[in-house]
């Protein structure tokens, strides 16, 4: 082999490979960044309401001085919900309970101070609550109830309570080891619950108890299984569609038009991300391109050596491996060198993130590393046949 | 291999000529293993081309050429790197060396795939041609009458069945001609290999078993 190489080392233009390295570089550099950005980031909206995601949306009725006025309900229909459920944009709906019965809930923080409130309850279907099931959920004859409260609250506490009375601050951690007593009563029966805070959602400004507890407690205080929702939760496919904006529009809903932002936010990141990348592997493209050529101008400065050795009875297969080497080298090398600068990259931007955001979690690597090896075995196959074709055409010169 | 079959062979580019005296092309010519053939010609004739069709290199001709019963028209990539590695060798009048090795690089490039020969065996073929002095010296830098005594230690670097010799000793004067003739004859009786050399004029003197005018 040391021969043959010798002999097709010859030609070998140092600034082409180079070139290609470099540019192979940046696109696979970008390429894999941009891959590990979109990773990381999803990591942090994720986070940010692990209750709810973020293609669910939140419909109800339009409340003006004239409904207040002439009575006419906020309640949806069924046809209205049925029609909202054939919509094209829609994967599926879900109806709101809300509580036929009385409420009321306090806790004790210290001897001097407690809470007291009447409150109410609602609840969704389950599949629309992303919490493990063991917490979610309502064993018949049980005196504890699983309770996600609006982040709201905490902050209203937190923020405005506690600050005027120089009181603790409260983390979501402790408020959740607090057990709130909840008193219900209805029909002439009046029970108390013990309320378990599983959690607090941005999503929904509701206090959410699970549905199984709700259809029971509806029937047990109030006699009554259903009410007719005046919220519906509306999962979609693509939260950025306009169609819901004026199918919104049309029939007079509303929705919680910011979080309807924040899923567009995302969905621009993920755009922008995409374009990214995009750029990164269009370089990357031209790159391969340059390394294309320069093999082929150097088989065919080449050819004569490449015939003689064809001649002398060497396989093409033989032959055409030095050059496959060599790419499959320069291919590695640039992975391995994009992965390190990916890295380092990171680095930066993940202090950044965890300043930000205390609670971030950093997600691991393998799926860009999966991506980036997945592209080179993909490059250096290209590589590979286009070698192996050009030396063919060699020895299958036509005269 | 035991036999080369030309059948009705002739270059498409004499296909318009008329008056063709040849005994080679147009007709039914049998190459067989431990003989030697002298095909002689003049300029022109597809002597060149002749080697070239034989050795897979071109393909641009009408008839048939047969290595025992079987049209090599039909032979794939992997059989042809076969046959030049084992059963056929070729001095390519051109000779085909590679500049930038030396003269034992040259055969030593041949000789490590097949690993037909000993280092012994080389060194003292470059020594009985008298070209041992100019051994690693790079082949750009001798004369052709060196080249191609190098050549053909390269081409004697495999096992064969047949060998062609496309005009060893156009640059070679007697003495060293006839040591070329001698290798040649030797490793070739060895092998039980068969011989073609072809001459446009000055040729190495054999006992020729058959001469063939193209």
């Amino acid at each position: 082999m040391n021969l043959v190489w010798k002999l097709l080392r010859q030609h070998i233009s140092i600034p082409q490979f180079a070139g290609f390295f470099f540019a192979n570089l940046v696109g696979m550099t970008i390429i894999l960044l941009g891959l590990q950005f979109y990773t990381d980031t999803q990591a942090i909206y994720q986070s940010e309401d692990s209750f709810m995601k973020a293609d669910y949306l939140i419909v109800n009725k339009r409340i003006s001085s004239m409904t207040t006025i002439t009575g006419k309900s906020s309640a949806f229909t069924l046809p209205e919900v049925q029609d909202l459920d054939q919509q094209e944009f829609v994967e599926r709906v879900g109806l709101f309970t809300s509580s036929a019965y009385d409420v009321k809930a306090s806790f004790r923080l210290d001897e001097k101070t407690s809470f007291s409130t009447e409150m109410f309850f609602e609840s969704v279907p389950d599949e629309f609550v992303d919490v493990k099931s063991d917490d979610w959920g309502y064993q018949q004859g049980s005196r504890e109830v699983p309770i996600i409260l609006p982040r709201n609250y905490l902050d209203l506490y937190n923020f405005g309570y506690a600050q005027s009375r120089n009181m603790p601050k409260l983390s979501e951690g402790i408020l959740g080891a607090i057990r709130l007593k909840i008193e219900l009563s209805g029909g002439g029966v009046r029970d108390e619950y013990e309320g378990r805070i599983v959690g607090f959602s941005s999503r929904l400004n509701t206090i959410l108890v699970p549905q199984d507890f709700m259809d029971w407690a509806n029937e047990y205080y109030a006699g009554t299984k259903t009410k007719s929702p005046t919220r519906l939760i509306v999962e979609v496919n693509n939260p950025t569609d306009d169609r819901i904006t004026s199918y919104l529009q049309d029939n007079d809903y509303e929705t919680d038009q910011d979080k309807l932002d924040a899923s567009k936010q995302t969905f621009l990141l993920r755009i922008i991300v995409g374009i990214v990348m995009g750029v990164g592997l269009v370089i990357s493209i031209l790159s391969f391109y340059i390394l294309m050529l320069s093999v082929y101008l150097l088989v065919e400065k080449n050819s004569t050596k490449l015939e003689n050795l064809l001649l002398i009875g060497y396989s093409p297969a033989r032959v055409s491996m030095p050059y496959q080497l060599l790419t499959i080298g320069l291919n590695v090398l640039v992975l391995a060198i994009a992965i390190v600068a990916m890295l380092a990259v990171r680095n930066v931007y993940l202090e950044m993130f965890e300043s930000f955001f205390p609670d971030f979690e950093t997600p691991g690597i393998m799926t860009t590393l999966l991506a980036g090896v997945c592209l080179l075995v993909v490059v250096s196959i290209l590589n590979v046949i286009a070698i192996k074709s050009k030396v063919m055409s060699i020895w299958k010169r036509k005269d | 291999m035991k036999e080369i079959v030309l059948e009705n062979t002739l270059p498409k580019v004499f296909v318009q000529v008329k008056d063709l005296q040849s005994e080679v092309w147009n007709h039914h010519v049998t190459f067989e293993k431990e003989r030697l053939y002298l095909v002689e010609a003049n300029s022109g004739t597809g002597k060149s081309s002749l080697c070239s069709y034989i050795f897979g290199y071109r393909k641009d001709y009408e008839g048939r050429i047969l290595f025992d019963g079987a049209d090599i028209a039909q032979f794939k990539t992997r059989h042809w790197v076969n046959i030049r590695k084992k059963s056929l060798s070729l001095l390519w009048q051109e000779l085909r060396l590679f500049p930038e090795l030396t003269a034992m690089e040259n055969v030593d490039i041949k000789n490590k795939l097949t690993g037909q020969q000993s280092k012994q065996q080389i060194e003292s073929w470059f020594e009985q041609l008298g070209i041992a002095d100019r051994m690693h010296a790079k082949i750009g830098r001798m004369s052709f009458g060196q080249q191609q005594r190098v050549a053909l230690i390269r081409a004697l670097c495999q096992p064969f069945d047949f060998i062609f010799v496309d005009e060893p000793i156009s640059h070679l004067d007697d003495t060293n001609s006839q040591i070329v003739g001698e290798l040649l004859t030797t490793e070739a009786k060895r092998q039980g290999a068969g011989v073609i050399v072809t001459s446009i004029g000055k040729h190495i003197e054999l006992n020729y078993d058959k001469v063939l005018k193209l």
